[in-house]
C-alpha cells in the first residue's frame, strides 16, 4: 500500500516533465517521421512519396556537403574544445593570485549572447578587420618578432645556467629572470632594427575575405574554419566549469602518492588527473558532439555574408529547405534531413562511448 | 483576506475581458524598420476612425517570408500583413491568402482602377488580386555632387552608357579619402543590368540564363568597379549597406532606391547629391530596372474573424491622404495613379527631385517587377550573389562563376 503511494507521488512529480517530453519531443518526432515520407510544404500534403525524400537527399550535393561539414566540424571542434577546456580547468585549479578574476573573464565568452559574439566576430573577420590587420603587422615585423624571441630565450638560458652554476635553485621560467630577459629582448631588437641589421618588410594590407571566400585549408572552407575557431572559443569555458567541478573530486592523496614516486607535473596530469576525470570527460565529449553536430545559430548569422556552400551544416540545411529558398517550404526533405541528423548524432555518441571515454569512473 | 483578493482578481479579469471584447483588435504586421512611420500614420489617420476597431502594429524582426509562412500555416497570421512582390507568388501558392477582388468591387473608396496598373499586375495571379499595393520604388544612381566637383569630373547623366559611367567613377575615385562607388555582390542591383544587356529571366526551356553571353557581359561590367579598386563593398568600407557608405561620404556613388532618401535627410541633411537613371549598355541602347513594390494582404481566415474591418483599415492606409503624407515624408511613392501628379514632384529640393527620379525610372520601358515566380527569390538571387562575390574577389573568372551559377539553379 505504502509503495503504491510512493509510486503515485513520484508519478505526480514526473508528470510535468513527461508532459513536455510528450508534446515537445514524442509528438514532434512522430510528426517529423510522418512528414519525411510525404511532400508536405507546411500547407498541403498531396501524396506519400515513400523513401523519395531520402534518396533525393543523398542525390543533393548540398546535403552531401552539409553532412561532411557537420562531421568534420563535430570532430575538430569537440577535440579542441575538450582539450582547451581541460587545460584551462587545470590551470585555473591552481592556487594563483586573482583566480576569481581569471575564472570569470575566461567564462565571459560563454555567457555572452551567441548572436552578439557572432556579429563582433564577423566584424573582426572583415576584409579590413582586426584579424587581417594583425596578419599584416606580423607580415611586416616578423623578423623583429623572431629576433626578439630568440634574444629572450638566449638571455634567459644564460641567466638560469648562471644561477644554477652558483647553486641557486632557478626555475626555467623564473619571473625575476624573465623580466630581465624581456627587457633585454626589446632593447636588443630595437637597436638592431635602428641600425638596419634586422629589416621590417614593407607589406601591403592583407585582405583575406575570411567569411566570403571559397578557398579551403586542409579541405575545410575558410568560412567554416572561422566559425570553428569562434565556436571553440565560446564553448571551451562552459566545459571548463564542468572540469573544474570534476577536479574538486580528485582525491589529493593520489597526487601526493604520485609525487612520492617522483612524477612530473605532466605525468600527474596524464596519469592521475585525466583518468580521474573520465566520467566528466564522457559528459564533456558527448555534450560537445551533440552540440557541434546540431550547431545552427552561428552558421545562420554568418550565412548572410558567406557563400552557402562554404558554411552549410546539417542543421542549417534543414532550415534552408524550409525557409531559405524563398519558394514553398520543402518540409518533407527537411524532415528527412533532420532524422538523418538525429540518427547520425546517436551513432556518433554510441561509437564515442564504445571506443572513447565511457561514463564509468576509473577508480570506482 | 486572500479569498477576497482572489475573488476581486477574478472579477477584474472577467470585466477586463468583457471590456476588451467591445473592441475588435486588428493586427497589422510589417517590417520593423517601418515602425516609426507606421505608428505615426496609425495614430494620425486610423485611430478612432473606425468605431470599435483598435489597430495594433506588429513589427517583425525575423525573416518576413518565414514569419508569413509560419503564421499562415499555424493559423495565427495577423489580420493584415505586408507582402513583397519578390515572394508574393510563394504566399499566394499557400492558398491561405484572401483574394481581394470582391472587397474592392464593393468598396466606395478603393477600386482596382485607382491603382497603377503595373503594381496591380504584380500582385495578380490567375486573374485575382491578392494584395493592395501600398507603394513602389526602383533603382537610380545616387551621386555626391561635392565629390565630383572636387575631382573636376562631370556629373553622371541620364545618357551615360556602361563605359562612360565606369570612366566617371574611376575619375571621381579618391584613394584614401573615398571610393568612386560602393557596390555589393547583390543580385537585386545586378539583374536589371543583365536584363538590359539582353538576359531573359529564364531561357525558353525554363533553365537558368546566367551562362548566356549577355549575362556574362553584364557580370563583367558590374564587377569591374570592385576589381579595378575604384569601388568597394559596404563591408570593406565598414558600413552596414552601400547607402550608409554614401551617407557617411565614403563613396561617391551608389545604386539604391527611394528608401535612401529618409536616412539621408535624417543623418546627413546637408549632403549635396543628385540622382540619374541606371546607364544603358551602349548609346541609345535598351534599359531595364526593377519595380519594387509591397502590398497589404489578408489571410483567408483571420484570427479576429472580421476581414471586413481589416479591409476598412487597408482602405484608410491606401487612401490619398495617407499616401500623400508618406510621399512627402520621402518614404515611398504612392500606388494610386491619381497621386502621380502630386505637387510634391514639382518641388526643387534634392529630396523631391530624387523621389521624382525614382518614380520616372519605374516608368521606363524594360522595368520589370522584382519577382521570381515559383523558383523562389532565395534560390535565384543566392546563385547570382555567390557568383558575383567570387568574381569580385578574383577567385573565379566571369566565365566560370556564371556557368556555375547556372548549374546551381538548374539543380
Amino acid at each position: 500500500m505504502k509503495r503504491r503511494g510512493e509510486w503515485g507521488s513520484a508519478f505526480i512529480f514526473l508528470l510535468p516533465l513527461l508532459f513536455t517530453l510528450a508534446v515537445a519531443f514524442v509528438y514532434a518526432f512522430v510528426r517529423t517521421v510522418y512528414f519525411s515520407f510525404t511532400d508536405y510544404n507546411l500547407f498541403h500534403i498531396t501524396k506519400f512519396v515513400g523513401l523519395d525524400n531520402y534518396t533525393q537527399l543523398f542525390a543533393d550535393y548540398r546535403f552531401v556537403l552539409a553532412l561532411t561539414h557537420s562531421l568534420v566540424y563535430a570532430i575538430v571542434v569537440t577535440a579542441f574544445q575538450t582539450f582547451f577546456a581541460l587545460l584551462l580547468a587545470v590551470v585555473l585549479n591552481q592556487k594563483i593570485r586573482g583566480l576569481t578574476f581569471f575564472r570569470a573573464s575566461y567564462y565571459v565568452p560563454s555567457v555572452a549572447s551567441s548572436v552578439a559574439i557572432t556579429l563582433i566576430f564577423i566584424w573582426l573577420m572583415n576584409r579590413r578587420g582586426t584579424i587581417n590587420w594583425l596578419l599584416t603587422e606580423i607580415g611586416r615585423y616578423w623578423p623583429l618578432i623572431i629576433t626578439g624571441l630568440a634574444v629572450i630565450v638566449l638571455v634567459q638560458s644564460i641567466q638560469v645556467f648562471w644561477e644554477r652554476r652558483h647553486g641557486l635553485p632557478a626555475r626555467a621560467f623564473d619571473p625575476a629572470l624573465l623580466g630581465i630577459s624581456l627587457l633585454a629582448g626589446v632593447v636588443v631588437t630595437a637597436i638592431l632594427w635602428r641600425f638596419g641589421v634586422v629589416p621590417s618588410y614593407p607589406m601591403s594590407q592583407v585582405t583575406i575575405p575570411w567569411l566570403t571566400t571559397r578557398k579551403t585549408f586542409l579541405g575545410i572552407p575558410l568560412p567554416l574554419l572561422s566559425i570553428m575557431m569562434l565556436n571553440i572559443w565560446t564553448t571551451s569555458p562552459t566545459f571548463m566549469i564542468l572540469f573544474l567541478a570534476g577536479l574538486q573530486d580528485v582525491p589529493q592523496e593520489l597526487y601526493e602518492a604520485a609525487e612520492m614516486d617522483g612524477a612530473s607535473p605532466w605525468q600527474k596530469l596524464l596519469h592521475v588527473t585525466v583518468p580521474a576525470l573520465r566520467p566528466v570527460l564522457f559528459l564533456v565529449i558527448t555534450m560537445g558532439l551533440i552540440g557541434t553536430l546540431q550547431m545552427f545559430d552561428q552558421v545562420a548569422i554568418t550565412a548572410g555574408t558567406a557563400p552557402l556552400e562554404s558554411t552549410i551544416t546539417l542543421a542549417y540545411y534543414v532550415y534552408w529547405n524550409v525557409f531559405g529558398s524563398g519558394g514553398l517550404p520543402k518540409v518533407g526533405m527537411a524532415s528527412a534531413a533532420a532524422l538523418v541528423l538525429a540518427a547520425l548524432t546517436l551513432v556518433i555518441v554510441f561509437i564515442q562511448r564504445r571506443v572513447g571515454f565511457s561514463e564509468k569512473g576509473w577508480y570506482s | 483576506m486572500r479569498k477576497v483578493l482572489l475573488a476581486l482578481l477574478i472579477v477584474g479579469l472577467v470585466a477586463g475581458i468583457g471590456l476588451a471584447q467591445d473592441k475588435v483588435t486588428i493586427r497589422l504586421a510589417g517590417y520593423s524598420g517601418d515602425t516609426p512611420l507606421m505608428q505615426d500614420v496609425l495614430a494620425r489617420f486610423v485611430a478612432d476612425k473606425i468605431p470599435g476597431v483598435e489597430v495594433v502594429w506588429e513589427p517583425i524582426t525575423e525573416d518576413f517570408l518565414a514569419f508569413v509562412l509560419r503564421t499562415l500555416s499555424a493559423g495565427t497570421a495577423p489580420d493584415i500583413f505586408y507582402v513583397d512582390v519578390g515572394w508574393a507568388k510563394t504566399v499566394e501558392k499557400t492558398g491561405l491568402v484572401e483574394p481581394l477582388d470582391d472587397y474592392m468591387a464593393n468598396s466606395a473608396v478603393l477600386n482596382k482602377g485607382d491603382l497603377i496598373p503595373a503594381l496591380k499586375d504584380a500582385f495578380t495571379f490567375d486573374g485575382k488580386l491578392y494584395a493592395v499595393p501600398k507603394d513602389f520604388n526602383s533603382l537610380v544612381i545616387f551621386y555626391n555632387k561635392d565629390m565630383f566637383d572636387e575631382m573636376g569630373v562631370a556629373y553622371p547623366s541620364d545618357d551615360d552608357t556602361w563605359a562612360t559611367l565606369l570612366g566617371k567613377i574611376a575619375e571621381v575615385n579618391n584613394p584614401g579619402k573615398w571610393y568612386g562607388a560602393c557596390i555589393n555582390a547583390d543580385a537585386a542591383r545586378f539583374l536589371p543590368v543583365a536584363f538590359e544587356a539582353g538576359m531573359p529571366f529564364l531561357k525558353d526551356d525554363g533553365t537558368a540564363p546566367f551562362d548566356l553571353a549577355s549575362a556574362k557581359q553584364a557580370a563583367d561590367w558590374f564587377t569591374s568597379f570592385n576589381r579595378l579598386g575604384i569601388s568597394a563593398t559596404s563591408a570593406d568600407i565598414g558600413a552596414g549597406w552601400p547607402g550608409a557608405a554614401f551617407i557617411s561620404e565614403k563613396a561617391a556613388t551608389c545604386i539604391e532606391g527611394g528608401w535612401l532618401i529618409p536616412p539621408i535627410r535624417n543623418e546627413n541633411p546637408t549632403l549635396n547629391f543628385g540622382t540619374v537613371f541606371l546607364p544603358s549598355p551602349w548609346e541609345g541602347g535598351p534599359r531595364s530596372n526593377y519595380l519594387f513594390t509591397c502590398g497589404y494582404a489578408m489571410p483567408t481566415s483571420p484570427a479576429s474573424g472580421r476581414p471586413d474591418l481589416a479591409f476598412k483599415v487597408i482602405e484608410i492606409l491606401t487612401s490619398p491622404e495617407v499616401q500623400n503624407y508618406i510621399l512627402e515624408s520621402g518614404h515611398a511613392i504612392p500606388s494610386r495613379a491619381a497621386l502621380l501628379n502630386s505637387a510634391y514632384f514639382q518641388q526643387k529640393d534634392d529630396f523631391a527631385q530624387a523621389t521624382k527620379k525614382v518614380f520616372e525610372a519605374t516608368d521606363l520601358p524594360g522595368t520589370v517587377p522584382f519577382a521570381f515566380g515559383e523558383i523562389g527569390q532565395g534560390a535565384y538571387t543566392g546563385a547570382v550573389n555567390e557568383a558575383l562575390t567570387l568574381i569580385m574577389q578574383g577567385e573565379a573568372t566571369v566565365e566560370e562563376a556564371m556557368n556555375e551559377a547556372a548549374a546551381k539553379l538548374n539543380q
